[in-house]
């Protein structure tokens, strides 16, 4: 007992410092940049980076701060441009996928390079894997609603509300 | 020819010094770091806890035993189910807790890290894809068996390469 409550206690307190001293100066730094021009000028970038995928720069905030600060912590801004803006639904597909694979890049995948994972495939592959998996699905998705005789190019009525 | 689009208004005010932006930001900024870690740190110790006690108990193998074949798939050792499942309901931290109680490789921590950074907290953030007009249990299956999926790839990747 005094042996397993021991292991916790120091486990616990490795597990904490590591946490500190990688989240802490991260939040900081993009608290003093979020709202900056060049973080706007990055989001431009970033839409004509997504624009092989099939994504338009409609989508681009939403899905450059989720992949940023992920799902979770980029839900605000991910359901408002959603909800606000009468975006395609097949920009909302796409960025799901490509989200639902890789989001919160920096600090997920620190948390797993401080335990010891290669930073090349924890970052490299995982995006590679993303933009296959969004390329892939989004070709599946544009099949499946042509055989349907559906235009998923339109915008799609404001996402329902169920809340 | 289209038109550009107009300049955004910087949010920024340029009226307002750098040492004052920096007085103002950078508090707010060390509070919203230190609010982000304790959010962290409740999510973390009671998952490193609880993973620590099922392994005192033996639950771990176990559990380890019945996904054996699906672990060793992607090369690790059927204990590593553990943090997967805690990752796929709770979240990255979580995993992360239960991953520190296990000995694993550097190759293995890589690759069991790749199926949780792709599967994780499935159900808060299935719960923000819905309310975009997604299927959250969709995304959830997705999340699970592609993490899996990519997690085997980079296994046999990183073996070929090594």
């Amino acid at each position: 007992m005094i042996s397993l409550l021991s292991e916790f206690a120091g486990g616990s307190f490795h597990l904490l410092l590591r946490v500190f001293v990688i989240v802490v100066p991260i939040m900081v730094v993009l608290e003093l940049f979020e709202g900056s021009r060049p973080f706007r000028r990055l989001v431009r970038l970033w839409a004509r980076l997504m624009a092989p995928l099939g994504m338009t720069e409609e989508i681009a905030t939403p899905t450059f701060v989720g992949f940023l600060f992920g799902i979770a912590y980029g839900s605000g801004v991910i359901i408002r441009e959603t909800r606000r803006r009468r975006v395609a639904r097949r920009q909302v597909f796409l960025m799901s996928v490509f989200l639902s694979q890789v989001h919160a890049i920096v600090e997920d995948s620190l948390v797993f390079v401080a335990l010891g994972a290669a930073a090349l495939w924890v970052v490299g592959f995982r995006l590679l894997w993303a933009a296959a998996a969004t390329a892939f699905l989004g070709a599946v998705a544009a099949a499946f609603a042509r055989r349907r005789g559906r235009r998923h190019d339109e915008p799609q009525p404001a996402a329902r509300r169920r809340d | 020819m289209t038109a550009e689009p107009p300049e955004l208004p910087d949010l920024v005010d340029p009226s307002v010094s750098l040492a004052a932006s920096l007085r103002r930001d950078l508090p707010r900024g060390i509070r919203s770091g230190l609010a982000t870690f304790w959010s962290l740190a409740k999510a973390m110790i009671p998952a490193y806890a609880l993973a620590l006690v099922l392994e005192k108990l033996g639950v771990i193998t176990v559990l380890g035993h019945a996904a054996q074949p699906v672990m060793s798939l992607l090369g690790l050792p059927g204990s590593a189910a553990v943090p997967l499942v805690l990752g796929y309901v709770l979240n990255v931290y979580a995993a992360v807790g239960a991953m520190t109680a296990l000995h694993l490789s550097a190759q293995q921590i890589t690759v069991l890290g790749l199926a949780v950074l792709i599967g994780h907290n499935l159900l808060v953030e299935g719960a923000v894809l819905r309310k975009a007009g997604m299927s959250g249990v969709g995304f959830g299956v997705l999340r699970a068996l592609s993490g899996l999926l990519a997690a085997g790839v980079a296994n046999l990747l990183m073996k070929a390469f090594s």
